[in-house]
This record gives structure tokens, sequence and C-alpha cells, in this order.
């Protein structure tokens, strides 16, 4: 079914006037060119339509470098009709592989596979007709698909390249980048789409959406952590400047608001990082951590914020900058101001809440207390007030959402009243756009439970979540395996955190306090469970909202999560019952019916498209939660994460979008999405905090990418191509080196006086050094690529040498991992020669380390210290130091010149045990899920002759945490490493307070 | 050609040659001693090294050269200690890499006379030393093996792990944890939450 007899159907009737306009400007030049448009505008419309536009009969079209969720949007636009591009994986075994590549058709393909398959001759060139190239901003002279595009090329001159990108930011970043594409590409036509050309705005802004803007002040308190966070990075950006290695131009507080401000920050300093004192590599690090508190203070919820600040503050090592800035301070308080109020209760009331929020006083009598914290010491009552500001925005949301609701309600009569109409257009779902996966769940709940309680749960999890760590309830006493989890390991935890955070703002009487409320809970919780079958007893009490807990909360609390379960299914249920009793009070049927709606409305399309796709989970509102109580009626509506990358508007069609997170690429998706649907009535929200960075970086982004496109326009003018005769455009081959080597080697062989013909050099590589760009550099320097699967080493340039080549960052990482042992081990029990080969970055220093991190004395954790004693162990090891990618060319050419020619045959058994068929081949990304089997490796008990037994024994990690003991001995072999791993997987993590 | 007798066993013995090199007053963690020796430094019963600065290669060539042919095999581990001291390196270091290498020798480079001084003192201190701080053995403490072995995830920091921690309480929690739980973690955005997802729940083998 592959071979489509598609000869090039018009385009589809829905395609945009710009999208066709882009695509036959593209077709004009036969070999191709770079398309770089705004972000948003439909890339994989685009691309979906111009693969229908392949002549099946010119040969395979290879789509390369399209990252998955791309991939999934580009097949989910292709109309059902066509047929789908096949995908070519590494397991897929070698005939199949040819007979695609043969069948004229179109297949996703990644550049490793690719650049293997061509390199060893299993693709004949001339059945590709031409490349799709996605995200072209990430090319680079040296990359895979450079290489690529030059042996194709070099054997198929008819080829078309068709680059693509929509990032135009990141296509001017550094010197000359689009020429520097284009170069590496082989193409010379640049065509440029930004959201501004006239054509782009005109077919987007001819039936614009209803807009409407909603701007929503902060709280006093978050007005006040943004206050303080810019502060803080201002004094950073300012200490920054100070040390005069950056362009002090581009230290601002926007700049500072995206996450390309470190790129920039980071090329700057890069070339000269080795010089820098710990001070200004600590500031660097000091504003990624700062944007992101701002990124999150508008993002989560007051208490989920206060817990990341938790996180940070136990894990920020205690030199950065930040934490002991004085305005840092004001970011923890105010943040803490948010979520409790603690003082004494002699006191007069401290704080004048603010609207929305719950106020509830819980007076803990310290001595009535003493039962359950055995910690507290003081007499005199302290109050712990509980604040738990709600998000503005989620006040706001509830408004429009009943806005909408009302309206539609009007709307309904007024057609009933008229003549009934098929049009029915205005009463679809209403889609919310938030940035991540969280704030869509909790605006979910929000909606349906109520923020109060959303905030309850957070803050009673949250408590939980310390007292847990605390191990200050012991609320299994009666169950046999309470004291499972308490084991050596327990022990051993150190109590640094806890110390860390004493030296921060908590005092002690307050983190009593907090620990008394939450065994508070948890009592609570316990009673649930125990009277499970008179849960009105515990309900009754508390009122509004406060003798639940959830289930989940209590999971998080559970000792031991296995032995617990049923308590906890009983419990919940409890509380469902519990809630359902106070909550029939008013509306039950008003209720039913807009879930009803919701449920039907949404469920039934979202199943079809979220079938297998690994979407998190759906976010329509199930028709089996009880709603919060409400007396408005609401809108069926999806919540949609706009981090997944889907494109769900086609899907869903909401006639209603509310855009909880500004971002601009959704809001051109919108565009388009109305710009295709002309006769809808759209109606959009946008939903701000007023004076917040929130805005700030909205319009900015908007601003910077217009910045880069005149950039773009104004380099387009000054570009520089070179053409042959033909008008065929030259590569990058030429300008890097002008075949010195080569001509060296000539030299050198003629004074030998030995009249050889030019001999081709060979080097063997592994198949997992593809990711990198030296092969492609080696194939520039003449050498022929031999690519297989090695064992051991990495490069093998002689049946004798051996190279195991490590860039700065691997060599560190696999010094500490022990792996780079290892490795030098095996190379030196199977090579007379084998060589580390330490790789420096050409735009990086030259260097490990700056003279003033050298420090005074002999210290293990010292690069050197760990090189010295490398050698030290392994005299035999030869280390080669290299400036860049071509020095490292040019070092091997020298180092084979008076060696034989590897094996290729050899080379593969080399270190490979024969008996039968035990083959080490662990780090094979493409048979084994690599980042697991290290997790393995590195979990104590696990070492290197059990791991292949526990990886032959069960399936996977989340498996092997709920094996038992005994079977894990099995597996492993030994009752003590099982012991060891059982104990490490269960102990408990240590507070935080 | 070695003359070490009780005292300056424990000692670096600097070849005469070396006499008004400025790295020597770099080595401090090391007591040193002139001697008459062929190498530049003797590091230890079975290891010396030759020191070189670029700069002086650029001038003469051969010089390396020479000195290695000096030197006997006599020595495991024959150090080219190279101060890399010039801006355009690729040449020279491309020459000295060559030569070290085909006449067995080990190259390491400094980049100041501390660093050079450095290797020097840690290749004597460190002459008996077992090579486990290498071989992949960390600190034992739970919350440093703990980060050891999360952060194998690509992209999880330590944040995160403390995130992961105090939100599951253990690791087999953490491990055990659904798509949905791992994304409420704050900090945790959906690729991380999907690579951790990815690594506990993908089997161990793709393909069997």
């Amino acid at each position: 079914h592959r071979n489509r007899n598609l000869h090039l159907p018009p385009p589809t009737p829905e395609m945009l006037q710009f999208h066709q306009h882009i695509i036959s400007d593209l077709l004009e030049d036969p070999t191709g060119g770079l398309v770089v448009l705004s972000s948003g505008l439909a890339l994989h419309k685009l691309i979906s339509s111009l693969l229908l536009q392949h002549p099946s009969s010119h040969g395979s079209l290879l789509l390369l470098s399209a990252t998955p969720s791309q991939k999934h949007s580009i097949l989910s636009s292709l109309p059902p009709t066509a047929p789908n591009p096949s995908e070519i994986s590494a397991d897929l075994p070698l005939h199949h592989r040819l007979s695609l590549y043969t069948s004229n058709s179109v297949l996703f393909i990644t550049p490793r596979i690719l650049i293997v398959d061509l390199l060893t001759s299993r693709l004949p060139t001339s059945a590709i007709s031409g490349l799709i190239i996605l995200n072209a901003h990430s090319l680079s002279d040296t990359c895979t698909e450079a290489f690529i595009i030059r042996l194709l090329r070099s054997s198929n001159r008819s080829l078309f390249i068709h680059a693509f990108s929509d990032r135009p930011q990141a296509m001017v970043a550094g010197f000359a980048k689009a020429e520097r594409t284009l170069k590496c590409l082989t193409l010379r036509k640049l065509h440029l789409w930004p959201r501004f050309q006239v054509q782009v705005s005109e077919d987007l802004e001819r039936d614009p959406p209803e807009v409407v803007d909603i701007r929503v002040p902060m709280t006093g308190y978050m007005v006040g952590i943004q206050k303080a966070v810019i502060e803080v990075m201002d004094a950073c950006l300012k200490e920054m400047r100070k040390t005069n290695k950056v362009d002090v131009e581009d230290l601002t507080v926007e700049n500072g608001l995206f996450k390309s401000f470190d790129e920039i920050v980071r090329r700057q300093l890069d070339p000269i990082w080795h010089t820098l004192g710990k001070k200004t590599k600590q500031l660097v690090s000091d504003l990624k951590t700062l944007r992101k508190l701002l990124e999150y203070l508008v993002r989560y919820d007051a208490v989920t914020y206060l817990k990341y600040l938790d996180s940070l503050r136990a894990s920020e090592s205690f030199r950065s900058v930040w934490i002991f800035a004085e305005a840092s301070f004001k970011i923890f308080e105010y943040a803490k101001k948010r979520v409790y109020h603690f003082g004494r209760s002699d006191g007069v009331n401290l704080v004048g809440q603010s609207k929305g929020m719950t106020n509830r006083k819980r007076k803990l009598d310290s001595s009535r207390d003493k039962e359950d914290s055995s910690s507290t010491s003081t007499t005199s009552k302290i109050v712990l007030e509980e604040v738990l500001e709600e998000a503005p925005k989620w006040k706001l949301l509830r408004e429009v959402l009943e806005e909408i609701g009302e309206e539609r309600e009007k709307q309904a009569l007024a057609r009933e009243e008229l003549v009934v109409e098929g049009e029915d257009d205005d009463s679809g779902i209403v889609l919310v756009a938030c940035k991540d996966e969280h704030s869509c769940m909790q605006l979910e709940d929000c909606i349906t439970n109520g923020p109060h309680k959303v905030m309850r749960e957070e803050w009673e999890k949250y408590l939980l979540s310390k007292v847990e760590l605390h191990g200050l309830p012991k609320r299994d006493k009666k169950k046999p395996k309470a004291a499972k989890g308490f084991g050596v390991l327990d022990g051993v935890v150190p109590t640094t955190p806890v110390k860390k955070a004493e030296v921060s703002s908590i005092s002690k009487q307050e983190n009593d306090a907090l620990l008394a409320a939450a065994s508070e809970i948890s009592k609570r919780a316990r009673k649930d469970i125990v009277v499970d079958d008179n849960p009105t007893t515990s309900l009754g009490g508390g009122g509004g909202g406060k003798g639940r807990v959830k289930g989940k909360n209590k999971r998080t609390s559970s000792t031991d999560q296995l032995s617990r379960n049923t308590d906890d299914t009983s419990s919940n249920k409890t509380a469902m019952s519990g809630k359902s009793e106070t909550f029939t009070s008013d509306n039950e049927s008003n209720r039913n019916d807009c879930s009803l709606v919701a449920g039907t409305s949404c469920e039934g399309e979202l199943r079809g498209i979220s079938a297998g796709k690994g979407i998190l989970r759906k976010h329509a509102i199930s028709t089996t939660t009880k709603p919060f109580i409400n007396s408005k009626r609401l809108p069926p509506m999806h919540f949609y994460a706009l981090e997944s990358g889907r494109h769900m508007l086609d899907i869903l069609n909401p006639s209603v979008i509310i855009v909880y997170h500004p971002d601009m690429a959704f809001v051109r998706e919108i565009e388009i999405y109305k710009a295709e649907n002309p006769s809808k009535k759209l109606k959009v929200y946008f939903l701000f905090y007023e004076d917040s960075t929130e805005g700030q970086k909205f319009e900015a982004s908007i601003r910077r990418e217009n910045g880069a496109f005149e950039s773009l326009i104004r380099q387009k003018s000054l570009m520089m191509l070179p053409v042959d005769q033909e008008g065929h455009f030259l590569g990058l081959n030429p300008p890097i080196e002008p075949q010195s080597l080569s001509s060296q080697n000539l030299i050198t062989r003629k004074a030998g006086g030995r009249k050889e013909a030019q001999k081709e050099m060979r080097v063997i590589v592994d198949m997992r050094e593809f990711m990198s760009s030296l092969p492609n550099v080696l194939h520039q320097k003449g050498m022929r690529i031999i690519p297989v699967t090695l064992e051991v080493g990495d490069y093998i340039l002689s049946p004798l040498l051996c190279v195991e080549r490590k860039s700065i960052q691997d060599l560190f990482g696999s010094f500490a991992s022990g792996r780079l042992y290892h490795q030098v081990e095996m190379m030196a029990r199977y090579y007379k020669i084998p060589v580390l080969l330490i790789e420096f970055s050409q735009d990086k220093s030259f260097s490990f380390l700056s003279t003033s991190d050298i420090g005074d004395d002999v210290t293990p954790h010292s690069i050197i210290s760990k090189l010295s004693l490398l050698a030290l162990h392994f005299p035999r090891l030869r280390i080669v130091w290299s400036r860049s990618l071509h020095a490292t060319a040019e070092i091997f050419a020298s180092l084979k010149a008076n060696q034989d020619e590897p094996d290729e045959a050899k080379a593969i058994r080399v270190g490979v045990p024969s008996e039968e068929g035990i083959v080490e081949d662990d780090v094979r990304a493409e048979n084994y899920n690599t980042s697991a089997v290290e997790f393995l490796r590195r979990l104590p008990g696990v070492t290197d002759s059990n791991y292949r037994g526990i990886m032959d024994g069960c399936n996977s990690l989340a498996e092997l945490a709920l094996l038992p003991v005994e079977r894990l001995a099995e597996m492993m072999g030994g009752q003590k490493a099982a012991k060891t791993l059982r104990d490490f997987l269960d102990a408990k993590y240590p507070t935080l307070l | 050609s070695k003359g070490q007798n009780g005292p300056s066993r424990n000692a670096i013995l600097v070849s005469h040659r070396q006499k008004g090199n400025p790295l020597l007053k770099h080595i401090r963690n090391v007591r040193w001693a002139f001697a008459d020796i062929v190498c530049d430094y003797l590091l230890g019963q079975n290891s010396c090294a030759l020191y070189l600065s670029l700069r002086y290669h650029l001038l003469h060539s051969d010089y390396l050269y020479y000195r290695i042919r000096e030197l006997q095999k006599n020595y495991k581990l024959r150090v080219v200690l190279c101060h890399v001291d010039v801006e355009d390196v690729v040449k020279p270091l491309l020459e000295i890499t060559k030569t070290a290498l085909l006449h067995d020798c080990t190259l390491l480079c400094g980049w100041s006379l501390e660093e050079c001084a450095r290797y020097l003192e840690t290749i004597k201190v460190y002459e008996n030393k077992p090579a486990d701080i290498i071989q992949g053995q960390m600190d034992t403490d739970y919350l440093s093996r703990l980060n050891h072995a999360l952060t194998t995830v690509r992209r999880v920091n330590k944040t995160d792990v403390v995130t992961l921690g105090s939100t599951f309480g253990s690791l087999s929690h953490i491990m055990d944890a659904s798509m949905e739980d791992l994304a409420r973690c704050p900090g945790i955005g959906e690729r991380k939450v999907k690579r951790l997802y990815d690594t506990f729940h993908e089997p161990f083998k793709r393909v069997t």
C-alpha cells in the first residue's frame, strides 16, 4: 500500500493561502530551500501538505530530525486517506529497511541510522529523491545531517533538500548562523515568513476571533515575591557586570526572563570559563534558579510554591549567592505567609488578610499536644493560622466560565424562541490552555471541587509529607509491618538537610507547630480508617471540608504502601461517601445535567485521539466526580497543556478558548485555527496577572521574534554563497581545510620513496559515536568510516591502536561513575596501544581549570588527581589532548600514518565473551533501556556480576520496586546484596524540616 | 641511575637541568631535591617525568625526541609533562602527541606552572594509592546514593531529587509512581516526567 499514485493533488481546500505560497516558493528551486517561519504558524500542516505533494514515482522522501511530538502532529494532520509514512528504526531488520528505502514513499528516519546505512552502502542513494529536515536551527557545520547531505549530494545530484525551522531566535544565535546553516545544507534559498509578513497577516487578520483581555491583580504577597525576585536578579546581574566578562547590553532583567538568557551568557563565558571564579559561575546558575522562581510564582499555587522553595533550600549549594541576598529573605517570608501565619496566641492578630483567603485558626495548646509531638517544649500557646492564599486567576477563571455558561443559556433560550436552527456552533467545548500538566490537573480540580478544597488538600499533603519524613506519627503501631523502612539505612541518614533548613527562617517552635498540625491531620486520617463504618463522626466535627482526607494524601503519608493498600481504598470510599452526604444539599439535578454534557461531548472525542499516544491523562471532566457546589451551570470544558506540544484545536474544535497562561506560539495557533474556520464564531479570553513578569514576558517574546526576523532579513541581503559552474551550490568541504592532510601524506610518502597510490585510510567507528561530529570530520579529511558495534573502544585506528573518546563533560562523569576505569582496563587488555582521547570543544576554553581552582593541596576530587591515578594504574595508556574536532582528525591521521589498517571483523569480536552466547552488550541503546540499566547499576547491592541476573529476572525498574527480598535474592544470587537493595529502595527519605 | 637512599625516597628528585625552572617553587606538598638523574623528575621507583614547554618545543622541535631516547626503559610510567604556554597549540601539540605516543610516553598537559607542579606532586603522593576513587565508589550516605541513581535520568537535578524524595517518601515509591503523580511535582515538567517514567517502566531489554 506504500506505493501511492498521487500526482500533485490539488492543495487541500482548508490549506491557508500563505502556506500555499510558502510551498510554491520553496518548490521553485529544484535543489530546495530553507524556510524560517514564526513559531506557531502550523509548521506541521505545512510539512504534511508538502508530503502530499510528493510524487511517488521519483524516489523516497526522507524526513529527518523530527521530534516525537512533531512526528505525531505531522502524522495527525495528514488526511486519513493518505498512506501513513513509515518509520525506520534501528530494530528493523536490514532487508526490511532496504525495501523501505526503495519503496518510493515517505519515511521518518533518525540521522544516526541514515548515516550508518549510507556509510555501509546499504542505501542506494539513487532511491532517495529528497530530504525534509526539521529543526534546521540546530544544525551545525559538523553535525551528522551535514555529513548525510554531503554523502547524498556527492552521488545524487538531483536530490532536493527542504529544511525548516520555526524558531527564528535560534537562527540568529551566533555569528552568521543563517548563512552557515545554508552552507551546511548546501542550499542557496532562504525563505523568511515572519508573522508580520503581509500575506501572513492578511490571512490571519481577515476574520480575527473576538478577543477579551482580562487582567487581574496579583495578591500583595505575590507582588512582594515578584519584586523581591527581580531585586535579587538585578543584584546578581549587577555582580555579573562587575566581572566585566559579559556584554553589558545583554544583561537586562527582561533577557533574564527567557531560557535563552543562559545560552547568551554561556556563549560569552564558555571560552573563558576556566578563568572565571567560583562566584561568577555561581551567579550564572543563580540567575537560572531565579528565572524559575518567577515563572513558578504565576504557575503554582501558594503551597506548591512553598514546597518548591523548601526543596530548593534543601538542595541549593551553600555557595549560592542569591539565597543569602537580603531580598531573598522576603521571598521565603512572603511565600510562607501565603500559606500560613505563625505567632503567639497572646499577641494581637498580626496580619490583615486579603480577600479570597480561607482563614481558619487552629489553636494549638502545646501541652495538650505533647502526646503527639514529643519535641514540643514550649508552654505558652502558639497559633498556627492557615492562610492558604488562592491564586487570583482561579476565581477569575471560574467567573469567566460562569459568564460563558450564562451567555449560552441566554442564547439557547433566544434560539428556542426563534426557529430551531441546526447551527449550534457556539455550544462547543471551552478550551482552557495552561502551560503544564500540573496546572491542568489542578485547575480541573479547582473547578470540580472548589478552590478551598484544592488548597486544603495541597496543604494537608504538605504537612503530612513533613510529618511522614519526620517519622513522627507512628500511625501503624498495630501493624506488624510498621517497623519496615526503619532499616539500617534510615539510621545512616544524615541530618544535614535539617541543619541547612534551620539556618534559614524556620524556627524550632514554628517547626513544632507545623508538625503538631500535621499530626492532627494524620490523627484524623487514622480515625477515618478506624471508624470507617461511621464516617459522620469524623466529618461532623470539622465542618466545611475539614474532616476529609483523600486517599491520595494517605498514600504519601503511609510508611508502607503495600501493606496499607486495603485500608486506603476503604477509607477513600468512606471519604467519598461522606462527601456526597455533605453535598447532597442543593441543586443535584442541575449538577447532573452539567456533568452529562461534559461527559458526552469531551470524553467520546478524546478517547479517539489519546489512545496509545502517551498523553498523560484526559482532562475532560468525568461524569462520576462530584462537582463542587455551584449554582451556575458551567459549559463543557477541556484542559490542555501547552507543554505537551500536541495540536488539539482541530480535534476539539472549541468555540471558546481561555488562555490561562499566555504563550505566543499558542496565540498563533489560535489565529491559524480561526483562519481555517472563518465561519466559526470564536471567542478568546486572555488571563493575565496585572503588572506581572508573565505579561512582560509575553510581550517581550513577540518583540524578540520580530527582532530575530529583522536581523535575518538583513543577513539575507548580505549573504555570500559560492556556486559552481552549473549553478550548483558548493557545500562546506572546500572552505574548511583544503585537503592539507592528503597532500601532506603525499609528500611523506614520496619522501619515503614508496610510490604507492593514495591508499585509503580506514577508521572503524563505534555506532554510538555517530551522535558526535567526529566521524563527519574524519570523513571530510578523506578517511573511510566503517561503522560497527564495538565492545571495546570508540575508534579503532589500527590493529594495535584503540581510542576511547571523551569530551570534557563525559570525562568528569565517567571518572565519577568508574566507567572510564573499566573502559581503559578493557582497552589495555585487548590492544597494545590503548588511547584516551580528551577532546576539548573548539568554542570553549582549552584547559581544565582556572589557576584559582587548583587549590593548595592534593585532593582526591581534583581532575588532576584522577588523571594521575589513571596514568599510574595504566602506565601503557596514552593520553591524547585535542583542541578541537579538526585537531583530532589531524592527530588520527598522523597516528595512523605508519600503522596497518584496522580489521573490521576482528574489531567487532574484541571483548565479546564467546562462551555460549553471553554477549557483553549492555550499552547498546537500540536493544536496551540504557538509562534504566545505568540507574540499576547505580543502586546499592547491584554489582557488575549480578545486574544481568536482575534484568533477566524482572522486566523493569517499576517491577523491581515491588519485588520481595526473597525474589531479589534469587535473581542477585545472594541474600546480602538483595537486602542491601531492598533496604535502599524502602528507606525513608529524610525530612526537609 | 637511581641513587635514592633513606631521606630522598619520599622526595621528588629533580635533575640539575631543571635548575631555574620556575615550576620548582610550586612544588610545595612534597619535598624535592636535586640529583644526578637522566629524567627531569624522578617521581618514584617506576615513574619519571620530562618537562617540556610548548614555547620551547617551537624553538627546538627535536628536543623531546632526544630526551626520550636518553631515558632507558627502566620506568613503567614515563610522563611527558607539557606546559601549554602558547596560544596556537594545534600544530606543536600534534607533534608532541605523536612523539610521546610512538615512544611509549604518557602525555599530561598543564596550563600553568601550578598545574604542572601539581601533577608532579600528585604522582608522587599517589605512588602506591589504590584506584578506588576512579572506580566509581562514591559517598555511601543515603542522599548521595539516591542522587547518584536518580541523576542518571537526563536533566534530573538535585532539587528534583529532593522534590521526588519528599513527595514519595522512598525510592520504591518514586519508581512506582504514575505519570500523573510525577507531573504533580513542582519543577518537573512534561519531558522530565516522561524520561523518569520511561526509565522506570520501559523494559530493560527492548528486544527479546
